[in-house]
């Protein structure tokens, strides 16, 4: 008889279920195998699906196994956020604790919680990002920025553990009544072993400094939902520039593909970037695997 | 309306004797309240090939009705979401069924689950809306056989079925033929747009195996490469060989393997009743059952 394990899909970077983007986390994990793992984010679809496991390093609040539907990941953003959110409420992290060490495959990152309840907000530290000095062959452009009205930073590509082509629009209405040309980014992103370019522009609004869309259609996600390490990567390319809006904030993504993600961001004074949000919590129940 | 309120939830597995070798599906017991969009925006955010929402019937014929959602639009009738549908009503015990039958109210009409062996293995098969061939494929139909890339056929031509939705279907010459075929997905993409199709079914007989039929599905009319078990597609091959009059090696009752080539191991029943009417189903299993908030 298999154990029924606790089991949750998160919606992350959310202020209402259905605004961010979607997780799965395997909270008991205990005595599942690397290919079951695999098998299981492959089945469930989700772009991640985590593993919730006692630490094994000292000092360490859990351990988290990150999964997409192909390949396990060393650290992702929105899977930290989640399954850090997955172990308060499952009593794995105590709810008082507003310091927790996340062990993954990366090694040790401090994760840090912000409020209660509805309104809490978990941050994670990112891994720092660093702008790849890099000649592009123009042929390998054609047709990326065709029609994009261009902010005043240059394109750039910044690793932060995946690679990110950022490139600044002019305004909010350049991001989100933009039509990139998918074709033309997938060239571009295989060419230069990226995951995805990110368009980005500065905007004065009241709930949002910036606004940002993601694509990685190399990897088979056209336009990604609400995406950690696009947002960490565009706050390092702007603290490089002296350009943060402030350093501490907001950015909106997912609209176009109707979705409301809010991504909080933060640069501390070491340079670090932390990258935050709420998580609502949209099926509980028993995985039977 | 209560917008927390709490809702019951399964994810099942269907056409599969074990969790994770068949086709997933997200199931929403408790569905009243939800509107149009809202069932949308969780089919869209569950991101699997659809998601269903089970509500009262609107008739007494009928012992449940299912809603069925793609990540992109409502649809009024599939395979593997009728059949993991039926599965988790059972499991939840909203209906019972009667000599072993429920009856599916949907957008299609209603369609009878027939429920065997009660228990551990039990299978449950849905009668499917008749498919029809449309014509057979000819020396014009350019992109079905840039998609084929030229591998070797089976004994019928291919053909366009209707039954509800469209599918192109080939046989081929066997079954290394069609686990090893790389298609050209691109073609398949612009075959789906010129014909109003969900895209290209291969398949072939296995005379040697524990099954009698390998099947493939590349629905890239919705948008998704291959599909690991597919309900409604394997009732159009079994409608385009009876009315090829090709039936004959199977038999009125024959088992599918599907789903090996993305790492599944589907198995799909599919059986003509003295009516000519196609049935098709298998087991299914609860993955993660419990509760949703939307």
């Amino acid at each position: 008889m298999r154990p029924h394990r606790r089991f949750a899909q998160l919606d992350v970077f959310a202020n209402r279920p259905g605004a961010g983007n979607p997780l799965a986390v395997v909270v008991d994990s205990d005595g599942i195998d690397d290919q079951a793992m695999q098998a299981f984010a492959n089945w469930t679809n989700l772009s991640e699906t985590t593993f919730l496991l006692p630490p094994t390093i000292p000092g360490a609040s859990y351990r988290v196994r990150i999964f997409t539907p192909r390949q396990e990941l060393p650290f992702a953003g929105h899977p930290s956020v989640g399954s850090a959110h997955a172990a308060l409420e499952a009593g794995l992290a105590l709810p008082g604790d507003r310091r927790l060490v996340q062990e993954c495959a990366a090694g040790l990152l401090p994760i840090r919680v912000d409020g209660d309840g509805e309104a809490r907000r978990i941050f994670v530290r990112a891994p720092r990002g660093r702008v790849v000095p890099i000649e592009v062959d123009p042929a390998s452009w054609r047709g990326v920025l065709d029609g994009l009205a261009r902010g005043p930073l240059p394109p750039a590509l910044v690793d932060n553990g995946p690679r990110w082509w950022l490139v600044e629009l002019n305004d909010e209405n350049a991001v989100r009544a933009g039509t990139p040309d998918l074709a033309a980014i997938a060239q571009l992103t295989e060419a230069t072993d990226a995951v995805g370019l990110a368009v980005f522009a500065r905007c004065d609004n009241r709930d949002y400094q910036v606004v940002v869309r993601a694509y990685c259609p190399a990897d088979g996600i056209p336009e990604d939902p609400v995406t950690g390490s696009a947002n960490a990567a565009i706050a390092a390319w702007l603290l490089h520039n002296q350009a943060l809006p402030a350093p501490c904030y907001t950015a909106s993504q997912g609209r176009e593909i109707g979705r409301d993600g809010f991504v909080h961001v933060e640069v501390d004074d070491g340079g670090d970037v932390w990258i935050g949000g709420q998580t609502r919590t949209v099926v509980t129940g028993t995985l039977d695997w | 309306m209560n917008i927390s309120a709490t809702r019951r939830f399964y994810q099942v597995d269907v056409f599969s004797a074990r969790a994770g070798v068949g086709n997933p599906l997200a199931v929403v017991l408790d569905a009243e309240g939800l509107d149009d969009g809202q069932m949308q925006a969780i089919a869209s955010w569950a991101n699997l090939a659809e998601t269903t929402f089970v509500l009262p019937p609107t008739t007494p014929e009928a012992h449940y009705r299912v809603r069925i959602f793609t990540t992109r639009q409502e649809i009024a009738f599939a395979g593997h979401p009728s059949i993991g549908t039926a599965h988790a009503v059972l499991a939840a015990g909203l209906a019972a069924p009667e000599s072993g039958l429920l009856v599916q109210e949907c957008r299609a009409g209603l369609l009878p689950v027939q429920r065997r062996n009660p228990g551990a293995t039990s299978t449950l098969s849905v009668r499917v809306p008749r498919s029809r061939i449309v014509r057979f494929a000819d020396g014009g139909d350019e992109l079905l056989w840039r998609a084929l890339g030229g591998c070797a056929m089976g004994r019928l031509a291919p053909g366009l079925v209707e039954g509800g939705r469209r599918w192109w279907l080939a046989e081929l010459a066997d079954e290394q033929t069609v686990r090893s075929l790389q298609p050209e997905l691109l073609s398949i993409r612009d075959l789906a747009g010129q014909t109003q199709s969900l895209g290209l079914c291969v398949f072939a007989r296995t005379p040697d195996q524990p099954y009698d039929l390998v099947v493939r599905a590349f629905p890239l009319g919705v948008g998704i490469d291959e599909d690991p078990a597919s309900g409604a597609a394997n009732a159009a091959i079994a409608a385009f060989l009876e009315e090829a009059g090709a039936l004959d090696t199977l038999g009125d009752s024959y088992i599918v393997s599907q789903g090996r080539e993305m790492a599944r191991d589907a198995q799909l029943l599919v059986h003509l009743d003295p009516d000519r009417n196609v049935w098709v189903g298998g087991q299914c299993q609860t993955v993660i059952r419990g509760e949703l908030r939307w």
